[in-house]
C-alpha cells in the first residue's frame, strides 16, 4: 500500500494505520536524526516529535509531494530546534561536554561502520553536517535537499564541498590531485 | 583515492543504525493521545486541497464564534459563493468576518530559512509592536491571524529582526511617510 493510500486511511479515521507509516520511515528518519544530532536520546526526542507534528498536520500534506520528503522536512526543521535547545543548554551549562556522541559506539555497527567519521562529524558545523548526512547519507538531489532545508542549491553544494574538506582534513585525508 | 574517501563516507552515512524497538511504540502511543485530541485537524472543504490555505481563516473564526459570512474583498479576487458562507480567496490570503466591524485576515509568507518573522502595519506602528508569525509544521511557512477593521491597511513582513519584507501575495503596494515600502490590503464587507 502506498503511503499516500495509508494517509488516507488515517484521514478518514484509521489512526492505527498511521503505524504503517512509522515502520516504514522511522529507521531513514533515525538514520538522519542520529547523524545530524549526534546522539540516540535526542534523536529519538526529535523524531517522534516530527511523526508527531506529521501526524497533526497531515491534512496539510500535499500530494504533488512525496510523504518521505515531507517528513524529512519537518525531521529537519526538529532537529534543528533540538539543536538550537541544545546550544542554549551549553550557554547556561558550559561545563557540561556539548559533543556527547554515543553512537558511534554500536555492538551491532557493521559493514560501512566508521566511528572516527561519526566523531570527526560532531565537529563540522550544524549546517554542513546536515547538508552531507542529507547529500550522501540519503542520497538526496540538490533540488530535493533544498526543498527540505530552505537553503539554496549553491549553498548546500558549497556546504557539501567545506564539509568534506573539513572532515578530510580532520581524518587526515589526503585529495587526489 | 577523493572518489574512495567519498564512497566510504556515504556507505558509512548509510550504514542503518540501530534502533529501540520501543521507540516505534512510543511514536503511536503519542499518536493516539494526539487522536483523542481531535488530531489530525481536519480542512472543512473538499476543495480546499487544491486552493490550498483557504480554509484556515474559516477554521480560525469558527472556533472563535461561528460565521456569517467569509469574505475578502480584494481586487480580482475569487469568490465561491454557498448559501450563506462565501469565500474569496486570493493567493494565500483569507478574510473571514468576526463581526460587523472586525474581520479575520489570515497572512502567510514563505520563509523556511528564517528564524522568526513578524509583521508590521498601520495596525502595528512600531516594530516593538510587531505581531509574530507562527510556523507551520512543514516549517515553510509562517501565518498568522489578525482581527483587522474595514478599511485599507499597510504591512509587512520583517523577518529574523534585520529584513523588511512587503508581502510578495500582494497586489499593490505603496512607500509609507518612512520611506519604507508597504503592501496594501483592503479589508471590507463582502459585497452579497
Amino acid at each position: 500500500m502506498s503511503d499516500r493510500a495509508i494517509i488516507h486511511q488515517v484521514l478518514s479515521g484509521d489512526v492505527e494505520a498511521f503505524s504503517r507509516l512509522v515502520d516504514r520511515h522511522y529507521e531513514r528518519c533515525a538514520r538522519i536524526a542520529v547523524r545530524i544530532l549526534g546522539n540516540r536520546e535526542d534523536a529519538e526526542e526529535a523524531i517522534q516529535d516530527a511523526f508527531l507534528r506529521a501526524f497533526k498536520a497531515l491534512d496539510d500534506y500535499e500530494e504533488r509531494e512525496l510523504f518521505s520528503a515531507w517528513l524529512t522536512r519537518i525531521l529537519v526543521n526538529q532537529c534543528r530546534t533540538v539543536l538550537a535547545r541544545s546550544r542554549r543548554r551549553d550557554a547556561v551549562f558550559p561545563d557540561l561536554d556539548p559533543l556527547s556522541f554515543d553512537f558511534a559506539v554500536d555492538a551491532n555497527a557493521g559493514e560501512g561502520a566508521w566511528p572516527e567519521l561519526e566523531h570527526a562529524l560532531a565537529q563540522l558545523p550544524d549546517e554542513q553536517r546536515e547538508a552531507i548526512v542529507l547529500k550522501y547519507g540519503e542520497d538526496l538531489t540538490y533540488e530535493a535537499m533544498s526543498k527540505i532545508t530552505g537553503a539554496g542549491e549553491s549553498a548546500l553544494k558549497m556546504r557539501v564541498q567545506r564539509a568534506f574538506a573539513r572532515l578530510r582534513a580532520i581524518l587526515q585525508e589526503v585529495p587526489s590531485v | 583515492m577523493s572518489e574512495d574517501f567519498e564512497r566510504r563516507v556515504a556507505t558509512a552515512l548509510r550504514a542503518p543504525v540501530s534502533v529501540d524497538a520501543r521507540a516505534k511504540q512510543k511514536v503511536m502511543e503519542r499518536v493516539r493521545r494526539a487522536a483523542q485530541q481531535g488530531h489530525p485537524r481536519r480542512r472543512l472543504d473538499p476543495w480546499s486541497r487544491m486552493t490550498r490555505h483557504s480554509i484556515v481563516g474559516l477554521a480560525f473564526a469558527a472556533g472563535i464564534g461561528g460565521i456569517s459570512t467569509l469574505s475578502a474583498i480584494l481586487p480580482a479576487a475569487r469568490s465561491d459563493d454557498s448559501r450563506g458562507v462565501s469565500s474569496v480567496v486570493l493567493g494565500d490570503t483569507v478574510v473571514g468576518a468576526l463581526h460587523d466591524t472586525l474581520r479575520l485576515v489570515r497572512l502567510m509568507f514563505d520563509a523556511p530559512s528564517a528564524r522568526q518573522v513578524a509583521i508590521t502595519g498601520d495596525f502595528a506602528p512600531s516594530s516593538a509592536q510587531a505581531t509574530p508569525l507562527e510556523r507551520d509544521a512543514d516549517g515553510r511557512r509562517w501565518s498568522v491571524t489578525l482581527a483587522l477593521r474595514d478599511g485599507e491597511h499597510r504591512y509587512a513582513f520583517v523577518v529574523d529582526d534585520t529584513r523588511w519584507v512587503p508581502d510578495p501575495r500582494a497586489e499593490r503596494s505603496a512607500r509609507g511617510a518612512d520611506g519604507r515600502l508597504y503592501s496594501l490590503l483592503n479589508v471590507a464587507r463582502a459585497a452579497n
